[in-house]
C-alpha cells in the first residue's frame, strides 16, 4: 500500500512538473499576460515581456492548482494533506532540476531560440523571475507553499462538514429557483416565450445600428456559424452520419454565389437573391451526389470519405485545371451584394439583418423537423440503424434527406458569407473550417440549439475578440475537444427531448434527463 | 403487398446492381483512354522516366506502408481511426532532426580534419542514433496519446473517441508549432548519406539516380515489416494483440492485460511511424509542423485499400498507393498538382466498391 | 389449403462454411401462436432474421400471406406487416418511451418533412393522432406515466414491454418475438404469457416466438417446431413435442430419451403407489 501510494504521488508530481515545463516550452507563460491584460484591461506588460510579478502570480496559481489536484483521496485529513504536499514538493523538485538547466543556459548566454522558440535568454530568465539561481529556490518554495495551500483547501472541501454546507447551499439555490418559477403568473409562463422573442427581435433591429461594424462583423460570423452548426447537426447529430468534409458544401454555395455575381471570371451578375437560391440548390445537389454512393458505409469510413471529398474539392478549386472556370488559387473578388427593392442593402448593418433572419429561419426549421416524424426517424437511425430499419424506416431515403437538408444550410452560409466578404477562395473552405463547425456542434451540445449558439460564441466569437491568443487558439481548441469528450460528451448545454405524455400539464416537473446513455 | 410497392423495391435493387458496374466501367474506360493517349499517342517518355518514377514510388510506398500498419493495428484493436497518427510521425521527424543537428554540432577533430563533426566521422552510428531516438520519441507520443485522449473513452460510442482524436491531432500539431516555430527546416544528412546522392544506372542512355537514402529506406522498411510480422505471429505479445483485437472482453477473461496490450500496440505503431518519419526526413528533407497530415491520410487510405485490420494488407496497400501516386499523374497525363486527388479518389472508390479492401478486413462483426 | 401467414420452403442460410439453417420447411397458420425451439446455436434467431429480412437465404423461399418476401429489405417487410422484438433489447436508447412507440408507427404515417416545416393541417392532425395512438399503446403495455422517460433509463422489465409496444404500434399482422421472457422471473413470465395470449385473442395477430423457457412454450403455443444444428427435427403440438425422443436427445444428448423415460416411469410409479 505504501509503495503503491508513493508511486502514485511521484507520478502525479512528475505529471504536473512536465505540464508546467511544456507550458513554458510553448511560450504560454509569455502570452498569458497578454490574455489577462486584454480581459481585465490591466497592463501587465513591460516591453514585450510581462512584468515579473505576473510570472510569480502565474506560477503561484499553477502551484495552487496542482496542489489541489494532487491532494489525496483516501485516508485521514492529515494523510490526504501530506499526499498533496509531497506530490507538490516532488513537482517542485523536478521543476527545480529543469531550472538548473535554464540557469546554466542563461548564465552562459546560450540562446537556443532557433530550435525551441521559448528558450530565448530573456524568456528563460523571465521564467526564473529574473533572479537566476535564487529563482530556482523560489520555484521550489512556491510549489510547496501554494501547492500545500491548494491541497489543504481541497481536503477541507472534501470533509463532511464542508460537503454538508455545499449540499445545503445548492439545495437552497434550487428551491429558490423553483419558488420564483411558481410565483410567476401563468400568463407569463405561457406567453413568456413570445415576449422574449419579441424583445430579441426589436433588439436585433436596433442594436446593429449602435454597436459598430466590428461587432457586427464578429456577431455576423457567429450567426453564420450557428446556421452551419445547425445544418451539420442535422447530419451528424440527428441522423448520426459523421461528415468531416462539410466545408465542401460551403464551397458549392460560395462559389455559386461568386460565379453568378461577380465581374470575373464570367461577368454574370445575376443578383444576390437568385444566386443565393442557386447556391443552396447546388449544395443540395452536391450532397445527393456525394451521398448516394456512400449510403452503405460504416460511420468512421463515411467520415474519412467525406474528408477526402472535401479535400478533393479544395484541391480542384485551387488547381490550374479549373482556374478558367473557378478563378484558381486566387479566388474570386468583388462579389456584389444584395439589393432590396432596388436599393443597395449591403452595409454591415444590413448583413446583420439578413444573417439574423437566416438564423431565425434555421432555428425554426430545425425545431419543426426534430420534433416531427422525420426527426424521430433520423434519431432512430442514429441510435440503432438496424432496429430502425426493421421498424420500417427507409435508411437510404432518410440519410440522403439529412445530407441534402444539411447541405442546403451550408450552401446558404457559403453564399451569404461569400457576398459579405466580397471574396471567396479555395482556402476559405479547408478542412479546418469543417473541423471548426464540427467542434461547435460537439462542444456546444449535440442536438441542442442553445448549445450550438453557445458553442459558436465560444469557439468563434471569443477568439475573434481575443486576438492575442491567436497562436494558441487552435491548441486550446484541440484541448477543449479532448477535455469535453472526456468530461462532458453531451456538450456545454445538452439537449432534451420533448415531453409528449405530460405536455399540457403545467404542474409537471418531469424533465427528460440530458444525459445520454453510452450504449449507442 | 401492392404491385407498385413491390416493383419499386425490386427496381431499386436492380438499379443499384447496374449502376456500380456501369460507373466502374466508365472509370476504367477513362483510365484506359488516358493510358493509351500517354503511352501510344504522345509516347514522349522513355523507359528511364518510368524507372525513376517506379523507384520514387517504391520509396514513398515504403513510408506509407509503415504508417499504414500503425493505423491498421490501432483500428484492429480499438475499432477507431487514430486521427492523430500523422502527428505521431511528425514528432518522429522532428526528433530525428534534432539528433542530426546535434551530431552535426559535436566536433571530433582529427589531425587530418580539424573540423570533423560526429555525423561525418561516424555516419552509420549517427543514422542509427537518429532512428532510435526518432522511433522512441514517436512511440512515447503514441503511448501518451492513448493514455490521455483515448483510454478514458474506451467505452464511449464510436463518434466520441474520433472527436477526441481530431482534438489530439490539433493539439499535437500546435504544440510542435509553438515549440519549434513555423520555420521550415531541413534534415541535415550526414555527408555519406546526402540527399540526392546515389548510384547511377544507365537506362536508355540516360543516367537514372538510385538514391542512397531511398535504398536505405526500402531495406529498413522491409526489415521493420518482417520484424512486425514475426512479432504478431510468433510472440506472446502478438498473440495478445490478436486476441484483444478479436474480442476484448473475452481476452481479459483469459488473463490478458488488455490495457498493457493496447499500450504496447500504440508503442509499436508509434515506433513504426517514427521510423517512417525519419525516413521521410532523410529522403525528402522537409520538416514542418503539418508534415504528418497528408501522409497520414494517405496511409489511412492505404490501410483501407489493403483491408483495415489486416497487416499484410496495410503493407501492400502502402506500396500500391505509393506506386500509383508516383506513376499515376505522368501515366494519365494529368497535372502533378492533382496527385493528392488520386489518393483520395482511390480511397473513395475502394470504400464504394469494395469496402473490405483488397485482402479483406480482419474485424469482429456486428451481431443482430 | 389453410390460410398460412408464413410459409418457408427449403430455406437455407449459409455463412461461409457453416450452414446455419438447413432446408427448413414451415407452415404457420394465420392466427396461431407458433414456437420455434431448439438448443443454443440451432439457428432459430438466424431463421427469424431471414423472415424479418435481415438475412437473405441462400436457398428457398419465404412466403408471407402467399407472397414471397425473401431478399427484400427489413423496412419493406416491416411495411408489409411483420414486426419483431429482439433477444437483446434494441430500443432507441436516447428517445423517450413515447417516441420509441411513435417510431414504431412510422410505416403507417404519411406526412413528409416539408409538412413538418410548414405545419400543415394534415400534419397537425396526423401528429395528434400519432400521439393519441402512442399513448394508447403505452397504456396497453402498462407503462402509463413513464412515457417521457428516456428508454435507457427504464428498468429491464419495462424496456421489454416498451419493445413490445413499439412492435405493436405499426399494427402488424405478424409479430416475431425473440425470447420474450428472457431474464424474467416466473411471475413475470406468467404475465407475459397472458399478454401474448391477449395479443392473439383481442388484437387478432399471429405470433411466432423463440423461447427457451419450456413452461412458456408448452403453455401458450398451438404448434412447435424444433431446430437442431439448423435442421428441423420435429414439429407438432406441445404434447407431441414433449414426448418426441429426437427432441429430448437434442436437448439432453444421446441417451437422453432413455433417461427421460426412466424418470417419467419412476414418477408414474410413485404416483400409482
Amino acid at each position: 500500500m505504501k509503495n503503491h501510494q508513493a508511486r502514485t504521488i511521484i507520478q502525479k508530481g512528475l505529471l504536473f512538473a512536465l505540464i508546467l515545463i511544456l507550458i513554458m516550452a510553448i511560450g504560454f507563460h509569455e502570452i498569458a499576460a497578454a490574455l489577462v491584460s486584454r480581459v481585465f484591461s490591466v497592463d501587465v506588460r513591460r516591453g514585450s515581456l510581462p512584468e515579473v510579478r505576473f510570472m510569480m502570480y502565474f506560477f503561484g496559481l499553477y502551484a495552487f492548482i496542482s496542489g489541489w489536484a494532487t491532494a489525496g483521496k483516501e485516508g485521514s485529513f492529515s494523510q490526504k494533506l501530506l499526499q498533496g504536499i509531497v506530490a507538490s514538493a516532488v513537482a517542485g523538485l523536478i521543476v527545480a532540476l529543469f531550472d538548473i538547466l535554464l540557469v546554466y543556459l542563461v548564465q552562459n548566454g546560450i540562446d537556443i531560440r532557433e530550435y525551441l522558440t521559448a528558450f530565448s535568454t530573456a524568456s528563460m530568465s523571465y521564467f526564473l523571475f529574473d533572479r537566476g539561481q535564487a529563482g530556482l529556490l523560489q520555484h521550489l518554495v512556491y510549489f510547496v507553499i501554494f501547492g500545500g495551500l491548494g491541497s489543504l483547501l481541497h481536503v477541507i472541501r472534501d470533509t463532511e462538514a464542508a460537503q454538508n454546507a455545499i449540499n445545503k447551499a445548492s439545495f437552497f439555490l434550487k428551491s429558490s429557483k423553483e419558488k420564483i418559477d411558481n410565483a410567476l403568473p401563468p400568463f407569463v409562463r405561457k406567453y413568456g416565450k413570445y415576449l422574449v422573442l419579441m424583445i430579441v427581435a426589436v433588439a436585433m433591429y436596433i442594436l446593429p445600428r449602435l454597436w459598430g461594424s466590428y461587432i457586427n462583423f464578429v456577431l455576423g460570423l457567429v450567426g453564420l456559424y450557428v446556421i452551419a452548426g445547425i445544418g451539420l447537426n442535422i447530419i451528424v447529430g440527428l441522423s448520426g452520419q459523421l461528415v468531416l468534409g462539410y466545408a465542401a458544401f460551403f464551397a458549392m454555395g460560395a462559389y455559386s454565389m461568386a460565379l453568378l455575381n461577380a465581374p470575373t471570371p464570367h461577368n454574370i451578375l445575376l443578383g444576390f437573391w437568385p444566386s443565393l437560391i442557386v447556391a443552396m440548390i447546388m449544395a443540395v445537389l452536391a450532397g445527393l451526389v456525394l451521398g448516394l454512393p456512400l449510403m452503405g458505409l460504416r460511420g468512421d469510413y463515411l467520415a474519412i470519405v467525406t474528408l477526402g471529398f472535401g479535400e478533393i474539392i479544395r484541391i480542384l478549386l485551387k488547381s490550374d485545371l479549373l482556374s478558367n472556370l473557378t478563378g484558381g488559387p486566387r479566388g474570386i473578388h468583388d462579389i456584389q451584394g444584395p439589393t432590396l427593392f432596388g436599393r443597395p442593402f449591403f452595409s454591415d448593418i444590413n448583413y446583420m439583418y439578413i444573417i439574423f433572419v437566416a438564423v431565425a429561419l434555421t432555428i425554426f426549421v430545425y425545431n419543426r423537423l426534430q420534433e416531427s416524424r422525420t426527426g424521430r426517424a433520423w434519431l432512430s437511425i442514429k441510435e440503432d440503424a438496424i432496429a430502425s430499419q426493421a421498424t420500417g424506416v427507409n435508411l437510404k431515403k432518410y440519410k440522403l434527406l439529412a445530407l441534402a437538408i444539411g447541405a442546403a444550410f451550408a450552401g446558404l452560409v457559403g453564399g451569404i458569407s461569400a457576398a459579405r466578404n466580397q471574396f471567396t477562395g479555395p482556402n476559405d473552405h479547408s478542412l479546418l473550417v469543417s473541423m471548426n463547425v464540427l467542434s461547435i456542434v460537439i462542444v456546444g451540445g449535440v442536438n441542442s440549439v442553445p448549445g450550438i449558439i453557445l458553442g459558436a460564441f465560444t469557439l468563434k466569437g471569443l477568439p475573434e475578440i481575443l486576438r492575442e491568443v491567436e497562436n494558441y487558439r487552435q491548441l486550446l481548441f484541440g484541448i477543449l475537444l479532448i477535455v469535453m469528450m472526456i468530461m462532458r460528451p453531451n456538450g456545454l448545454w445538452p439537449a432534451t427531448r420533448p415531453l409528449y405524455e405530460h405536455m399540457d400539464d403545467p404542474e409537471s416537473t418531469k424533465k427528460t434527463s440530458g444525459k445520454e446513455s453510452n450504449n449507442a | 403487398m401492392t404491385a407498385k410497392e413491390k416493383s419499386s423495391q425490386v427496381k431499386q435493387r436492380d438499379l443499384s446492381k447496374i449502376i456500380r458496374p456501369i460507373f466502374g466501367a466508365l472509370v476504367a474506360a477513362y483510365v484506359l483512354w488516358r493510358l493509351y493517349f500517354v503511352f501510344i499517342v504522345e509516347a514522349k517518355y522513355g523507359p528511364q522516366v518510368w524507372v525513376s518514377l517506379l523507384i520514387a514510388g517504391l520509396i514513398i510506398g515504403a513510408v506509407y506502408s509503415l504508417i499504414a500498419i500503425g493505423y491498421t493495428l490501432v483500428y484492429g484493436i480499438l475499432l477507431m481511426i487514430n486521427f492523430a497518427h500523422g502527428e505521431v510521425m511528425m514528432f518522429g521527424v522532428y526528433a530525428g532532426y534534432f539528433v542530426l543537428e546535434a551530431t552535426k554540432a559535436i566536433r571530433v577533430p582529427t589531425a587530418a580534419n580539424p573540423d570533423l563533426v560526429f555525423a561525418d566521422a561516424y555516419p552509420a552510428l549517427s543514422i542509427i542514433l537518429t532512428f532510435i531516438v526518432g522511433m522512441g520519441v514517436a512511440a512515447l507520443v503514441g503511448y501518451y496519446l492513448e493514455k490521455i485522449a483515448y483510454r478514458p473513452l474506451r467505452k464511449a460510442p464510436r463518434l466520441i473517441p474520433l472527436i477526441s482524436a481530431i482534438g489530439a491531432s490539433f493539439v499535437l500539431q500546435n504544440i510542435s508549432l509553438l515549440l519549434f516555430s513555423p520555420q521550415l527546416r531541413n534534415y541535415n544528412n550526414p555527408n555519406a548519406m546526402a540527399r540526392g546522392n546515389g548510384w547511377k544506372i544507365i537506362i536508355n542512355e540516360t543516367p537514372v539516380n538510385v538514391p542512397y537514402t531511398g535504398v536505405f529506406t526500402l531495406i529498413l522498411s522491409v526489415v521493420l515489416m518482417l520484424g512486425l510480422l514475426y512479432l504478431v505471429r510468433n510472440t506472446r505479445l502478438g498473440k495478445s494483440m490478436r486476441a484483444v483485437a478479436l474480442d476484448k472482453d473475452t481476452a481479459a477473461l483469459m488473463g490478458i492485460n488488455v490495457n498493457q496490450t493496447i499500450s504496447s500496440t500504440f508503442l509499436i505503431s508509434g515506433a513504426l511511424a517514427g521510423a517512417a518519419g525519419v525516413m521521410w526526413g532523410l529522403h525528402n528533407g522537409q520538416v514542418y509542423n503539418t508534415v504528418g497530415f497528408l501522409p497520414g491520410i494517405k496511409a489511412f487510405t492505404a490501410a483501407v485499400l489493403g483491408g483495415i485490420g489486416n497487416i499484410p494488407g496495410a503493407m501492400m496497400g502502402g506500396m500500391l498507393l505509393g506506386l500509383v501516386e508516383s506513376i499515376g499523374p505522368t501515366a494519365l497525363g494529368i497535372s502533378y498538382q492533382l496527385k493528392d486527388v488520386i489518393a483520395f479518389a482511390i480511397l473513395i472508390s475502394i470504400l464504394i466498391f469494395k469496402p473490405s479492401g483488397i485482402l479483406g478486413e480482419v474485424l469482429s462483426e456486428e451481431k443482430v | 389449403m389453410p390460410d398460412l401467414i408464413i410459409e418457408t420452403r427449403e430455406v437455407s442460410k449459409i455463412f461461409g462454411g457453416l450452414t446455419a439453417v438447413n432446408q427448413v420447411d414451415l407452415e404457420i397458420p394465420r392466427g396461431s401462436i407458433y414456437a420455434i425451439i431448439g438448443p443454443n446455436g440451432a439457428g432459430k434467431t438466424t431463421l427469424f432474421n431471414c423472415i424479418s429480412g435481415f438475412y437473405t437465404p441462400e436457398h428457398g423461399q419465404i412466403l408471407f400471406q402467399g407472397n414471397p418476401i425473401q431478399g427484400f429489405t427489413t423496412d419493406f417487410i416491416s411495411g408489409q406487416g411483420i414486426s419483431r422484438t429482439y433477444q437483446n433489447i434494441r430500443l432507441f436508447a436516447n428517445l423517450t418511451a413515447i417516441e420509441n412507440i411513435m417510431v414504431g408507427q412510422h410505416t403507417n404515417l404519411v406526412t413528409a418533412w416539408w409538412d413538418a416545416i410548414i405545419s400543415s393541417p394534415r400534419y397537425r392532425r396526423e401528429n395528434a393522432n400519432s400521439r393519441k395512438n402512442a399513448l394508447h399503446w403505452l397504456d396497453f403495455v402498462g407503462l402509463n406515466g413513464y412515457g417521457d422517460y428516456l428508454a435507457c433509463n427504464l428498468p429491464y422489465g419495462m424496456q421489454r414491454r416498451l419493445e413490445l409496444a413499439r412492435a405493436l404500434a405499426s399494427d402488424p399482422t405478424l409479430i416475431l418475438l425473440d425470447e420474450p421472457t428472457a431474464g424474467m422471473n416466473p411471475q413475470e413470465s406468467e404475465e407475459m404469457m397472458a399478454f401474448i395470449r391477449m395479443i392473439r385473442e383481442k388484437l387478432e395477430k399471429s405470433i411466432i416466438l423463440i423461447e427457451h423457457d419450456m413452461r412458456v412454450v408448452m403453455g401458450i403455443s398451438d404448434r412447435i417446431s424444433v431446430l437442431d444444428y439448423g435442421t428441423k427435427i420435429a414439429e407438432g403440438s406441445p404434447k407431441e413435442i414433449q414426448a418426441n425422443e429426437r427432441v429430448i436427445e437434442a436437448y439432453l444428448g444421446p441417451g437422453g430419451a432413455a433417461l427421460a423415460k426412466k424418470y417419467q416411469d419412476r414418477r408414474r410409479n410413485k404416483q400409482n403407489a
